[in-house]
């Protein structure tokens, strides 16, 4: 009997396999640092959480609307301070146990949780006040204040509570960082050379490729070669330099995959002579951002749907928090940068900036990764600094000392840093700018301080609905590329190859994974 | 040789010793290193480590960590992986990954051992020694790129889950350790000198007159010698498994060590050093039963009065 059992087991699972498509294999540039959405870290692991988990609501990549995949209605209660929201019947866990209204506030409570060391659930502590459940399928999610983008702020994985038999201080080293139970299209766990998913048919996904293989790539060359030869069917960032052997060839197809983020070169507004707008404006024209484009990612003048965008404020373009009014500098404006130097009080000896009298040299760093979407950028720019008289000593950050150090407003010795920054579906710049004071401005790199931005900044955080946020960040982007405590210099995509052989792969933007049920592998 | 005992009781207690000593100095090293221990080791950033300090027994000082991890630790019990694979029991990786670094050492110890005992028996020519020299110059992490480079192209992306492909790297990475970094070379000019200084040796040469075998009159006599040597090749070639594992991607002991010191995963680094340190123990306590027999055998040989030989 039990043999039988067995056997019948055992073939399910294989016609469940053979239903659902071969096996797919894809190349990260490293491996995802845990599978617990309240501990991502890196891009990496969003995508591969994408995968396995389901965010209360999400935007669409086909239309950038929001939608939900968990909650069949909702409606705004408490005089718009909380959201009632009806969870969709036949949602299940990987371990077949059913979602319910438990698991949405278990999440919320998880989240709010002092014992939950989660910088994740931290950005969300300001906006969520806590959650009740009424009935198996209802449950009520309460804000601290009235936001004018309510589901927006909704934008988190739901987890199971189940899985942690209720305790809401929720550790990073639990198994389930490792072995995760979400409502995703896939089953996902961590090995130590790479992380595998199977298909879940769930009433909500019905993913069409059978397994998956995420593996770290470690050479690029050898990446391409893996990628031509069919010995893996996807590598999620290609670097610019190998993009080329990429499109030459007829079984590969190279795809834009939108990472939602902008670069930047962070000024220390507390150093001499930076503390000098006309410095910092002066450092603004001396750029020449064409140029660097070109040298570093290789877009060629009037090169059509580039991947590099200019930027004139904290915003990609494509955001309706960017201000179309304020224009990029794509160009060097060597006379003016000298006119706001000389205004500033510098004077120019052999063709060098000095100050009081000092040859002007600043010390330069960024996070070393980087390099990888834009090889040399710190080079190319250092050149342009010193070309223009301004001395400069290149730093390479490692991404740790970054996170840990760059972020938090203690690299305060640099005078400039290179850096990005990523959204994924809330646009919220606000920890950036504001002063850093009683919990406010904790990503502020150089603990820049200004009144009238912190004004901005409160404006878009009381805005109840989307116009007023929408007036609130286009007046702050206006006064950020005045004020420059960044020269904001681009949004950049990245590149994706996939073989040919995996179709319907609609990429979305950031989470990447979004729309994977429709991805089909004919292997 | 009143005192025969001393030196391998000396050698039982490093070895009893070696298992506690090693987990108590990563433990200083944890308390040593600038920061907090607990948000130095967080996956991630987290925020508010308080919770994990507790969690994770560091928030009363390095004696009590280190007395909750040894207790611990003879339960069969290491925590999860705070960094390598964040979430997954260390007893998990472990358990595969001891056994994969013993075969490691053990194949590597087939060319040693051959080497030594046609050195030992004086069958391989000296002309030979600056050719084996000039291949032990050679640092093992070059053939290993190599080898891992040419294990790619034949089996690409499943280069670290193909069975034949992990025997491969295993052959490889054991022959690059038995060879590479003077392991080779150290072997047969070792064990070769050893044996010549005991051919000088009177009894030797008086065991020669009467006929008798000279291998198995200087056999109990260099045997301590000849493990002590014995020793030494494996602890080199432990130290050298990390390299080789860590290039070659092989999940031993040594790769995991590499990995969890680069991501400052201690849970895992005090595991696998702990591991490291039990092999060492083993191999100490197994020198420390050759010396007791040896010397046992010696006892148990006739006293010879002064003027019968």
């Amino acid at each position: 009997m039990g043999r039988s059992r067995h056997l019948l087991v055992a073939a399910g699972l294989a016609a469940a396999v053979m239903s659902t498509g071969a096996a797919l294999t894809y190349y990260e540039g490293a491996l995802p640092t845990t599978l617990n959405p309240l501990y991502a870290a890196k891009m990496v692991d969003y995508r591969a959480q994408e995968l396995v988990f389901d965010r209360l609501w999400y935007h669409s990549p086909i239309n950038n609307e929001l939608e939900s995949r968990l909650v069949e209605e909702w409606k705004m209660a408490e005089a718009g301070k909380a959201i009632k929201l009806t969870v969709k019947s036949g949602v299940k866990w990987h371990d077949g146990k059913p979602l319910t209204a438990d698991d949405i506030c278990f999440t919320v409570n998880a989240i709010l949780d002092g014992g939950t060391p989660s910088p994740i659930a931290e950005g969300y502590r300001d906006i969520l006040a806590g959650c009740s459940v009424d009935g198996r399928n209802v449950a009520m999610v309460r804000f601290t204040r009235v936001v004018h983008n309510p589901r927006e702020r909704l934008g988190f994985a739901v987890l199971p509570e189940h899985s942690f038999d209720g305790n809401t201080a929720i550790s990073p080293d639990l198994e389930f960082s490792a072995r995760p139970l979400g409502t995703g299209p896939m089953k996902g766990s961590r090995g130590t050379r790479g992380v595998t998913f199977h298909a879940y048919p769930n009433g909500h996904h019905a993913a069409q490729v059978g397994q998956m293989q995420l593996q770290e790539s470690g050479d690029p060359l050898l990446a391409i070669k893996a990628l031509i030869n069919n010995s893996v069917q996807g590598i999620i960032e290609v670097a610019p330099n190998f993009r080329a052997d990429v499109s030459a060839s007829d079984e590969l197809a190279l795809k834009s995959y939108d990472l939602r983020s902008w670069w930047f070169v962070a000024i220390n507004t507390k150093k001499t002579p930076l503390d000098d707008r006309r410095v910092r404006q002066a450092l603004n024209f001396m750029l020449d951002r064409t140029e660097l484009r070109e040298k570093s990612i290789g877009v060629k003048p009037g090169e059509r749907n580039s991947p590099c965008e200019f930027i004139s404020g904290p915003f990609v373009p494509s955001s309706p928090y960017y201000n179309r009014a304020v224009p990029a500098v794509e160009h060097s404006d060597i006379s003016q940068a000298e006119a706001l130097l000389k205004e500033a009080g510098m004077d120019q000896v052999g063709g060098r900036w000095n100050f009081r009298g000092q040859p002007v040299s600043f010390r330069m760093g960024m996070e070393k990764s980087l390099d990888n979407e834009a090889p040399d950028i710190l080079s190319y720019i250092s050149n342009q600094f010193e070309a223009a008289g301004i001395g400069s000593q290149v730093y390479k950050i490692p991404p740790d000392k970054w996170t840990t150090e760059a972020i938090t407003g203690h690299l305060t010795d640099y005078d400039l840093l290179v850096g990005k920054w990523s959204f994924g579906q809330v646009e919220d710049v606000n920890e950036l700018f504001y002063t850093r004071s009683r919990g406010k401005g904790t990503r502020n790199i150089f603990n820049y301080g200004n009144s009238d931005v912190d004004r901005l900044l409160a404006q878009y955080d009381a805005a109840k609905t989307d116009t007023a946020a929408r007036d609130a960040y286009h007046k702050l982007h206006r006064k950020l590329a005045e004020d420059l405590p960044y020269l904001f210099l681009w949004k950049l995509d990245t590149k994706s190859a996939w073989r040919t052989e995996v179709k319907g792969n609609t990429i979305a933007p950031y989470f990447y994974f979004t729309q994977f049920d429709s991805w089909k592998y004919d292997g | 040789m009143k005192r025969w005992w001393a030196q391998p009781l000396v050698r039982l207690v490093v070895a009893v010793g070696l298992p506690l000593a090693v987990p108590a100095i990563i433990t200083l090293l944890i308390w040593a290193l600038p920061g907090d221990p607990a948000s130095r080791i967080c996956p991630g950033d987290c925020t508010g480590v308080d919770g994990l300090a507790e969690r994770w027994n560091l928030d009363q000082g390095p004696i009590h960590f280190y007395t909750t991890w040894i207790s611990d630790a003879f339960r069969g019990e290491f925590g999860n992986s705070w960094q390598v694979v964040t979430g997954t029991p260390i007893r998990e990786l472990l358990l595969p990954a001891l056994p994969r670094t013993v075969i490691l050492i053990v194949l590597a110890m087939v060319p040693l051992f051959l080497a030594s005992a046609l050195a030992g028996l004086g069958w391989v020519p000296r002309k030979l020694d600056p050719l084996f020299q000039a291949i032990g110059l050679v640092p093992a992490m070059v053939p290993a790129l190599v080898v891992y480079a040419l294990v790619f192209l034949a089996f690409g992306a499943a280069v670290d889950a193909d069975a034949q492909a992990i025997r491969i790297k295993m052959l490889a990475g054991a022959l690059i350790l038995g060879i590479a970094d003077g392991a080779l070379s150290g072997a047969i000019t070792g064990t070769r000198s050893l044996f010549d200084n005991e051919r000088k040796q009177q009894y030797v040469l008086v065991a020669q007159l009467r006929g008798e075998g000279v291998l198995s009159n200087m056999l109990p006599n260099v045997a301590g010698a000849l493990v002590g040597q014995l020793r030494a090749r494996m602890l080199h070639l432990l130290s050298g498994a990390v390299i080789v594992e860590a290039l070659l991607r092989i999940d031993g002991l040594g790769d995991f060590l590499w990995r969890a010191t680069i991501q400052q995963d201690f849970g895992l680094v005090l595991a696998t050093a702990t591991a490291f340190a039990l092999v060492s123990s083993v191999i100490l306590a197994c020198q420390a039963l050759v010396e007791i027999v040896v010397a046992w055998h010696q006892r148990r040989a006739p006293v010879v009065s002064p003027g019968v030989a």
